[in-house]
C-alpha cells in the first residue's frame, strides 16, 4: 500500500505554494495593520479604499479623472498619473502605512493612510521625507 | 468596486461622517483649506488633523488630541492664520495689497530701502548668523543663483525632451551677486535695502523652519501644549503625545521610495523638531541624470554625496538652516559641525545607500 497518492502529494503541493504566497504578500507588507487609504479632494474625504494584500486595482475620483491611484497586490497605493506640472504626486510612489501620505497640490488631492482600527500608541503620527512632503 | 468603509470603533459610516466634518470646518475655515477630522467624541482626548495646501507652496498638517472638535479647531484656525502671516511676509513670488514682503525688498534691489514688519527684519537677523556659523552654506542672498536653476528646473519639468543645464558661466556671472554683508538691515528704521541691484533674497532654506518655530511658539502661549506642527516635513512637536508624557511617533522615510521599506526608523520626539532635506522633493532630469534644488554655494551645482540629511534639535529654525547647511557640507566637515553643537543630531543617507549617525541620534530611534 502506498502511503501516499498522487492526489494527496498535489494537494499538499497546493497547500505550500498557497502558504508561499500568503507569506510572500505578508512579508511584502510592512505593516501587519489594517490599514485604508482615505483621499481627499480639498475639503472632503471622497473615497476610502481598504489596503488588503493581495487586491489590485486602478481608479481615479470623480471629481477629477485626470489624476489616477493605483492600489497594488503588496497593499500599498500610489499616484500612477496626474495632469499638474511638477508630478510630485506620482514620485512619493507606494505608501502603506499608517501616518503615511501622499499629495498632488495643483489638484488639491492628498491621500492618507489610517488605521482602520483606530490610532493606536505605537503608530507613526506623521511621516516625512517623502516627496509629498516637500 | 470601492468599499464605503465602518468605522469599527465609532459603528457609523467613517466616509459620511468625515465628509460631514470636513464640510462643517470648511465653513469655519476660508475656502479652499483643507481639513480633516478623526476620532469618535468619547471621553478621552481624540486625534484631529488638518491639512492646509495653501502656504509656503507646500503641505501644512496640523495634528493633536483634544477634548473636542472646536478646541481643536480654535488651535489650527490660529496656528493657520499666524503661519499664513508668515507666508506672506516670506513670498519672493507673489505681492500682497498694502504688505511690503521680500518680494517688494528684491524688486526695489540697488533702488531704495523698503519698510518691513519686524518679522522680516529677525528672519534675515537670523539667516546672517546662520551664515556665519555654517561659513556661507546658509545664504539668503543666493537668490540670483537659485533664481536660474529655478527656471531651467521649471522649463525642464514642463518640457523634459528639452530640458537643460544651466551654463556654468550663467550661474558664475549671477554669483558675484550674492554678497550678504550687502543686504542693509536697519533695525531702527526697519528697513531692508540690497545694496546690489542684480541681487535677490531667496529664503527657501530656512524660512519655513523658522515660520514654524515662531508659530509653535505663538500657539504654546495661547495654550496649544500637545500637538505636531508640520509645514512641508518640518515638524515641530510641541510637548508630549497628547500630553501624556510619551513621546511623538515621527517617521523618516527612506529616500529612496523603490528600494526595500519606504520607512526607514520612527523617532521617539518630545518638544523637539525634525526636518529632512534630500534630493527626492524638488528636481529634473537631463540626459537620464537628476537635478535637484540643494544647491551648494562652492561649486554652483546640486551636492552629490546624500540622498538625504536629517536633523533632530529643538529648534525647528536651525533644524531647517542645518538639513540644508550639513547637506552642502562633506560628512566629515557636517559630522564635525554638527558634534560641535549641543542637543543636535544629525542622520545621512549617502548617495551609495549608506546610513551614518551623529554620536546620539541613535538614541531617537524607536525601531
Amino acid at each position: 500500500m502506498k502511503l501516499f497518492k498522487k492526489t494527496d502529494i498535489l494537494i499538499i503541493a497546493a497547500i505550500i505554494v498557497s502558504a508561499m504566497a500568503i507569506w510572500y504578500l505578508y512579508s511584502n507588507t510592512v505593516s501587519g495593520r489594517p490599514v485604508r487609504a482615505e483621499i481627499y479632494y480639498w475639503s472632503d474625504l471622497v473615497e476610502a479604499v481598504e489596503l488588503v494584500p493581495g487586491q489590485e486595482m486602478t481608479f481615479s475620483i470623480p471629481q477629477d479623472e485626470d489624476v489616477v491611484f493605483h492600489v497594488d497586490k503588496d497593499g500599498s497605493i500610489r499616484f500612477i498619473q496626474s495632469d499638474c506640472p511638477d508630478k510630485v504626486c506620482i514620485r512619493t510612489g507606494r505608501i502603506h502605512l499608517a501616518g503615511q501620505s501622499a499629495a498632488c497640490l495643483p489638484n488639491g488631492i492628498v491621500v492618507k493612510i489610517v488605521p482602520t482600527d483606530g490610532w493606536k500608541e505605537g503608530d507613526p503620527d506623521i511621516v516625512i521625507g517623502s516627496s509629498g512632503e516637500q | 468596486m470601492i468599499k464605503i468603509l465602518k468605522d469599527h470603533k465609532c459603528g457609523r459610516k467613517v466616509m459620511k461622517r468625515r465628509k460631514h466634518a470636513a464640510l462643517l470646518i470648511s465653513a469655519v475655515f476660508m475656502a479652499g483649506l483643507f481639513f480633516s477630522l478623526s476620532g469618535c467624541g468619547d471621553a478621552r482626548p481624540v486625534r484631529y488633523e488638518a491639512t492646509f495646501l495653501r502656504l509656503f507652496d507646500t503641505r501644512t498638517t496640523i495634528i493633536a488630541y483634544t477634548n473636542d472638535k472646536d478646541e481643536f479647531a480654535r488651535h489650527s484656525q490660529l496656528i493657520y492664520d499666524s503661519l499664513e502671516e508668515y507666508h506672506k511676509l516670506y513670498d519672493i513670488y507673489n505681492s500682497y495689497e498694502g504688505l511690503n514682503n521680500l518680494k517688494t525688498v528684491n524688486d526695489y534691489a540697488g533702488k531704495a530701502p523698503v519698510k518691513v514688519d519686524r518679522r522680516i527684519i529677525d528672519l534675515l537677523s537670523y539667516a546672517r548668523q546662520w551664515h556665519e556659523k555654517t561659513g556661507g552654506k546658509i545664504n539668503v542672498a543666493y537668490g540670483a543663483v537659485l533664481r536660474i536653476w529655478h527656471d531651467y528646473r521649471e522649463r525642464g519639468m514642463e518640457e523634459p525632451e528639452t530640458a537643460g543645464l544651466p551654463p556654468v558661466e550663467e550661474l558664475e556671472r549671477a554669483s558675484e551677486h550674492t554678497d550678504i554683508n550687502k543686504v542693509i538691515i536697519d533695525e531702527e528704521a526697519s528697513t531692508v535695502y540690497l545694496a546690489d541691484p542684480e541681487m535677490s533674497l531667496d529664503v527657501g532654506a530656512i524660512a519655513k523652519g523658522y515660520a514654524v518655530e515662531q508659530v509653535s511658539r505663538i500657539a504654546v502661549e495661547n495654550g496649544f501644549i500637545s500637538g505636531l506642527i508640520s509645514v512641508g516635513g518640518n515638524v515641530r512637536a510641541i510637548g508630549s503625545r497628547s500630553n501624556t508624557g510619551k513621546p511623538w511617533n515621527i517617521g523618516i522615510q527612506n529616500p529612496d521610495p523603490g528600494e526595500g521599506s519606504s520607512e526607514l526608523y520612527i523617532l521617539d520626539i518630545t518638544d523637539a523638531s525634525v526636518v529632512t532635506s534630500g534630493i527626492y522633493e524638488r528636481y529634473y532630469t537631463v540626459d537620464g541624470k537628476n537635478y535637484h534644488h540643494i544647491i551648494d554655494p562652492d561649486t554652483l551645482y546640486p551636492s552629490e554625496d546624500y540622498k538625504s540629511v536629517s536633523i533632530v534639535c529643538k529648534d525647528s529654525g536651525m533644524a531647517d538652516a542645518l538639513s540644508t547647511a550639513v547637506f552642502n557640507m562633506s560628512l566629515e566637515e557636517g559630522m564635525e559641525f554638527i558634534e560641535s553643537m549641543p542637543e543636535t543630531e544629525a542622520f545621512w543617507v549617502l548617495s551609495n545607500g549608506e546610513y551614518r549617525y551623529s554620536s546620539r541620534f541613535r538614541d531617537f530611534i524607536k525601531r
